[in-house]
């Protein structure tokens, strides 16, 4: 059994819909308290409000929320005298989001102070009106000070929690800040062109005829990054798969397999199925099989794939158990995108800063080498088995090839020579904000 | 430990009935562990084996608010029951829907603990209630059963509709994920 309503339900949700400082905090909630993903809250809630500006209002306050949550929490405790009983979790998600519109997004403060106000009726909360208002009209003459000193503690600073700045502290002690400050921004939308549907150049004349500005980016031949994110649906040809949405540093993959015409490749955890569009896009291949060990996400690759007007075999199993879907001829490339932390695109999932836990990494680190292990004998002789994640952590990244690396003597590192990223003991770490890329991981092995 | 995938109505295989658990060893206690974190993380306050596609006579509960009383029933029997109660019961196996059932207020169970000791039980309450309604589901039976023909259907065809709609909880990092204004 679930636990019983009265416990976390929210009142007002009705209202909810014409409030979206009210939804904010009602997604607010379902992430702190309830552990839901955004990804998931926002698809089951944002749906029913149909005003488009009161929507894309909700969905930046509880994305600013989330992002900068540890440091407006020190910023709260500071306003609070003492904290807020738990069945007024509803009330303190609020007040985050309306210290969010006025500390971080300077939105017009009489607007936000009184519509945040205004939402308590909604709760049936109204004993609560004088306490957002007076906590918001506090922030509002003390906000530098509250800042200040909030940002003495550097997981309020940061706005991380204190293991996952320690790890990244420990692991890039010369790019730590960055790596912390590119967090917390908000990231670009980028495309990729089709290139068999024709140049990045032409698309590039294609958008600005829709009057979409982008600009090519130099890492990739076919990443542009739009000036303006823009709904998918205005995008020309992006339903008959002239470009897809994907950030610039998983474009780097496909290039990084070299593929050739005639090969038998693997995408061994394809879901979504970006990076598989983009292998199909790159050469002629003999074939390609997507696996993913979830049948509703294998499915966005089938969706994905049939956009882009290309096939690959998609086949749901565990990768790491070849025996149950393998007919023993081996490929010549492999694709391992390993489930990871997702710590490099926190600026994209601001709730995986509160979702995961310290001990998640290593659980995750024994699985992705448990994938490696699993599929190194799939790979034939003279092939090439990239290793990706899209992870700051060397838990993750390093490590796993190193301690992959000591077991088998028939596996080398091929370096990958590139303006980007740092150059790492088996492959190649992209910090996140380089260049405007998302933070992935990239090793190259071939087999003797 | 892990989070284990919760099955939901109207999905087969939470109409299977459970066999008796024959040991309580290791292999059976890592299974109560991922359990717990599955219930808590959901979050929950109960949740039997079969929802999690294991069919075993097994219950992992905890009603406490602060979620800290974590209790285990393996073969659970109730032994006698007194009054009527009604109660909104909601499932993890069938989110989002919360509907009134009548239970007995009042309960006896018998069952084996984490380390297979026997051990008899009063319960009353909102324990009592969960405990009815965990042990449906060691039977295939849901809360939803108690319903309506009508609001059964009714749920079932949001069910199905939200699986269609593809209501994504993972982490897609080639998606655009932040439209802004």
């Amino acid at each position: 059994m679930p636990v019983p309503a009265e416990r976390t339900h929210v009142k007002g949700s009705a209202d909810a819909v014409s409030n979206p400082r009210l939804l904010a905090a009602h997604l607010v909630v379902a992430v702190l308290q309830q552990g839901n993903s955004l990804n998931r809250v926002l698809a089951a809630q944002l749906g029913e409000v149909t005003d488009p500006r009161q929507r894309a209002l909700a969905q930046k306050l509880v994305y600013g929320t989330l992002r900068w949550y540890h440091r407006l929490e020190a910023v709260l405790a500071q306003l609070l005298g003492k904290p807020m009983k738990s069945r007024d979790r509803d009330l303190h998600a609020l007040l985050l989001v309306g210290l969010y519109q006025l500390l971080v997004m300077e939105a017009p403060a009489h607007a936000a102070v009184s519509e945040t106000v205004q939402a308590t009726r909604a709760l049936g909360k109204e004993w609560a009106r004088g306490l957002v208002n007076g906590v918001l009209r506090n922030a509002l003459r003390r906000g530098e000070a509250l800042l200040a000193q909030a940002d003495a503690e550097p997981v309020a600073r940061w706005s991380h929690p204190r293991w996952w700045l320690q790890r990244v502290q420990q692991d890039w002690p010369q790019h730590w800040q960055e790596v912390m400050r590119a967090d917390n921004c908000q990231p670009p939308m980028t495309l990729r062109v089709n290139l068999r549907q024709g140049s990045r150049e032409r698309y590039l004349a294609r958008l600005a005829a829709e009057g979409l500005q982008a600009r090519p980016l130099p890492d990739s031949a076919t990443a542009l990054q739009l000036a303006t994110p823009s709904a998918v649906d205005k995008l020309p040809g992006f339903f008959s798969g002239a470009v897809s949405v994907q950030d610039a540093a998983a474009q780097l993959c496909a290039p990084l397999l070299e593929l050739h015409s005639g090969q038998r490749v693997l995408d061994a955890c394809a879901a979504p199925g970006g990076k598989t569009g983009h292998i199909l896009e790159s050469a002629q291949l003999d074939a390609v099989l997507a696996l993913d060990s979830d049948a509703r996400r294998l499915e966005k690759v089938a969706e994905n794939l049939s956009r882009l007007q290309l096939y690959a075999e998609c086949v749901c199993a565990d990768a790491g158990a070849p025996d149950t879907w393998w007919d023993g001829r081996t490929f010549e490339r492999i694709l391992l995108d390993a489930p990871c932390s997702a710590s490099g695109v926190v600026r994209r999932h601001p709730d995986i800063k509160i979702l995961r836990r310290d001990e998640d990494v290593e659980q995750l680190a024994r699985q992705q080498l448990r994938l490696l292990e699993a599929l190194w004998p799939l790979l034939s002789s003279g092939g090439i088995l990239l290793y990706v994640t899209c992870s700051v952590f060397s838990q993750e990244n390093g490590e796993v090839i190193r301690g992959f690396l000591r077991r088998h003597a028939d596996a080398r590192t091929a370096p990958i020579e590139a303006h980007w990223g740092l150059a790492q003991a088996g492959g190649r770490q992209l910090l996140p904000g380089e260049h405007g890329m998302d933070g992935f991981y990239f090793a190259r092995l071939v087999k003797n | 430990m892990a989070i284990l995938d919760i099955l939901h109505f109207p999905d087969p295989r939470l109409r299977q009935r459970a066999l008796e658990v024959e040991r309580v060893d290791a292999s059976l206690r890592a299974l109560i562990d991922d359990m717990f974190a599955t219930m808590y993380q959901a979050p929950g306050i109960g949740l039997a084996a079969t929802q999690v596609n294991v069919h075993q006579r097994l219950l992992v509960i905890d009603v406490s608010k602060d979620q800290d009383q974590p209790q285990v029933f393996i073969n659970p029997e109730i032994l006698a029951r007194e009054g009527v109660e009604e109660m909104d019961e909601g499932c993890l196996s069938v989110p989002g829907f919360y509907e009134r059932v009548q239970r007995a207020e009042r309960i006896t169970v018998r069952a084996l603990n984490r380390d297979g000791e026997a051990f008899e039980l009063e319960a009353d309450g909102l324990l009592a209630v969960c405990i009815q309604h965990e042990i449906d589901h060691l039977d295939g039976k849901l809360f939803v059963d108690y319903l309506s023909q009508l609001k059964r259907q009714r749920i079932r065809k949001k069910l199905e509709k939200q699986r269609r709609l593809g209501i994504e909880d993972n982490v897609d990092h080639d998606r655009h994920a932040e439209p802004v204004i």
